[in-house]
């Protein structure tokens, strides 16, 4: 169950310019974390900066113990938990936060949408999504500005999915944006159709205005299900301080905890700015 | 010499705290999500988020900003009226063995006697706390709590409504704290707690514009200890009431000063965020502290200070 636990890093490692990897040996974490739940990282052994960071579960392996999160450096947290080195002990709150639904037909198509950096928990998702469902059925497009800021390429191909990469800049795989490759796909598969067949459901993650876009396209192409995993500033990660909210849809428009009713909701629940 | 195990019982009003640790109002949320990380039957006290009459939506985002050593906060006081904290968020609370306090927030006098009227003989519901002080929303609150005719004021519509204990928590932002504890005393508050966050705010240079959509908020965390620390001292001087004292205590030692500065009780706040098991790992860390130092009882320590 979730907790504060003591955690030993194992392995850090730079696996992009910018990019790195940190994995920890947290067995709890490590065996009930689900695909889109997040983990607090205390980043600092003092008060500044005094708050935990969240980061997305990247990997888990439940069978020796270690669970992995990857991130670019962005700031501060990111910095210094990129500074610390194998064998430093760091306290982790977790697993944190609404998972994605793997639920759906066992015909469904599954198609997976990553922006940049949110491409990080959708590595889990996609290992998750292969072992329930098979790999037949699951798509990954992944989207970056530019070449070297695609991340996990190897990590979803080594699932032998489907897998197709665009760069802003075109200096990889399709030039454009990746939201363009997703409509092109649902046109593919030949919707929106009359009877909304076949069932296709999108999971995505990545920068707000890529996922707005995501949720517009998903709706006009009568997709079955659009989740989507929001990033928000946290203050206490586990649903007390309500500084991370969100807008959602409603009788009266209001305001939804990131951290807690999150990271993963329907896209359609959510007021885009 | 050592003591095995030094008495902690406090008494808050009519409260009997089983240990001087309680948390602030607005860092636990309602307890639910707090009971994963450990038994809340441990806790002195359990103080709720502020609870008003009609269901508030809070702030617009964003509502927090992390700042050196503290964070400001702008939540507004989201929460969905006192009727629902009743039905929905209280009958999880009564499965514990732990006095319930509940933070009451209005927008106008009548507002504030009309929660405290709704809670009043509610099974579970051991105390209100009276918010006349945050700083983050237009009406109320801190509009009294400014000054000590409008504190007394909300203290005596609250008072007559209700037979439970009274605390009454007190703003930093104000000019003379002292003058204010007096007032809510003097109509009818049977306790105090001190203090609510230090009104701040945060700029980001590069966009030119304030870092929390309310453009200030309220300090807390470490930051701020010092400036608690002194004001709980000064008010204990002055009136004979409990007092909770809180204001960026993130360990035992911290929470020890504030009994030392004249605190009968303490709340942990944002330390809730930093490490979610503070609370009890506080409550272990007094006793430690009174059994290193040979004290029996936590109480001898009050105000001892010199």
């Amino acid at each position: 169950m979730k907790g504060v636990y003591d955690c030993e890093i194992v392995d850090r490692s730079e696996v992009a310019p910018g990019v790195v990897r940190t994995v920890f040996k947290g067995p709890a974490i490590a065996r009930e974390a689900q695909p889109g739940q997040f983990v607090n990282i205390r980043v600092s052994k003092t008060t500044d900066p005094l708050l935990r960071r969240p980061f997305s579960v990247h990997a888990v392996y439940p069978d020796e113990g270690l669970f992995s999160v990857l991130y670019v450096l962005r700031g501060r947290g990111t910095a210094l938990l990129a500074e610390m080195q194998s064998g430093e002990r760091v306290s982790v709150v977790g697993p944190l936060g609404r998972p994605f639904d793997l639920g759906g037909s066992p015909d469904a198509r599954h198609i997976i949408v990553a922006g940049g950096c949110g491409a990080a928990p959708l590595h889990f998702l996609c290992d998750a999504l292969c072992r329930k469902w098979g790999c037949g059925g699951v798509t990954v497009l992944s989207g970056a500005q530019r070449r070297d800021a695609v991340i996990c390429e190897a990590e979803f191909r080594s699932h032998g999915v489907d897998v197709a990469v665009s760069t802003d800049d075109g200096s990889y795989g399709y030039h454009g944006l990746v939201t363009q490759l997703l409509e092109e796909r649902l046109r593919e598969l030949g919707l929106p159709s009359a009877d909304a067949r076949p069932e296709v459901r999108v999971y995505s993650c990545g920068p707000n205005p890529m996922l707005k876009e995501i949720a517009r396209i998903c709706r006009q192409a009568g997709v079955a299900s659009c989740q989507v995993s929001l990033e928000n500033f946290m203050a206490c990660g586990i649903g007390v301080c309500m500084g991370c909210v969100q807008k959602v849809r409603g009788e009266h428009a209001r305001f939804k905890r990131v951290c807690t009713d999150g990271p993963v909701f329907e896209a359609e629940e959510i007021v885009w700015e | 010499m050592g003591i095995a195990a030094p008495r902690l019982a406090v008494r808050i009003g009519r409260i009997e705290l089983k240990n001087p640790v309680t948390v602030a109002s607005g860092t636990f949320g309602f307890g639910q999500e707090m009971a994963d990380f450990y038994d809340l039957s441990r806790l002195g006290a359990i103080v709720v988020k502020g609870t008003s009459l009609e269901p508030w939506p809070g702030n617009d985002y964003p509502r927090t900003v992390e700042t050196p050593s503290g964070m400001l906060n702008a939540i507004g006081l989201q929460n969905d009226g006192v009727d629902s904290f009743i039905k929905e968020k209280l009958p999880f609370l009564r499965r514990y063995d732990v006095p319930v306090i509940v933070n009451v927030v209005g927008r106008t006098i009548g507002e504030y006697a009309e929660v405290a009227s709704r809670l009043d003989g509610v099974d579970g519901v051991a105390g209100l706390e009276i918010n006349v002080s945050c700083p983050n929303i237009r009406e109320g609150c801190l509009a009294f709590g400014a000054n000590p005719s409008g504190t007394a004021e909300v203290v005596r519509a609250v008072r007559k409504r209700t037979g439970l204990t009274l605390i009454t928590k007190l703003s930093p932002n104000v000019g003379d704290i002292v003058e204010i504890a007096r007032a809510a005393v003097d109509a009818g508050s049977d306790a105090l707690s001190l203090i609510n966050t230090l009104l701040g705010t945060a700029i980001d240079p590069w966009t030119r514009t304030f870092r929390l959509a309310n453009r200030t908020g309220g300090l807390s965390g470490p930051a701020i200890k010092p400036v608690a620390l002194r004001m709980v001292w000064e008010v204990a001087q002055a009136v004979d009431v409990p007092i909770i004292g809180m204001g960026g205590i993130m360990n035992a030692l911290d929470a020890v000063e504030f009994l030392l500065a004249g605190a009968n009780a303490v709340a942990v706040g944002t330390a809730n965020f930093v490490n979610p098991r503070a609370a009890v790992e506080i409550i272990d860390g007094i006793a430690e502290y009174l059994a290193k130092m040979g004290i029996a009882d936590v109480n001898e320590i009050v105000g001892s200070v010199s």
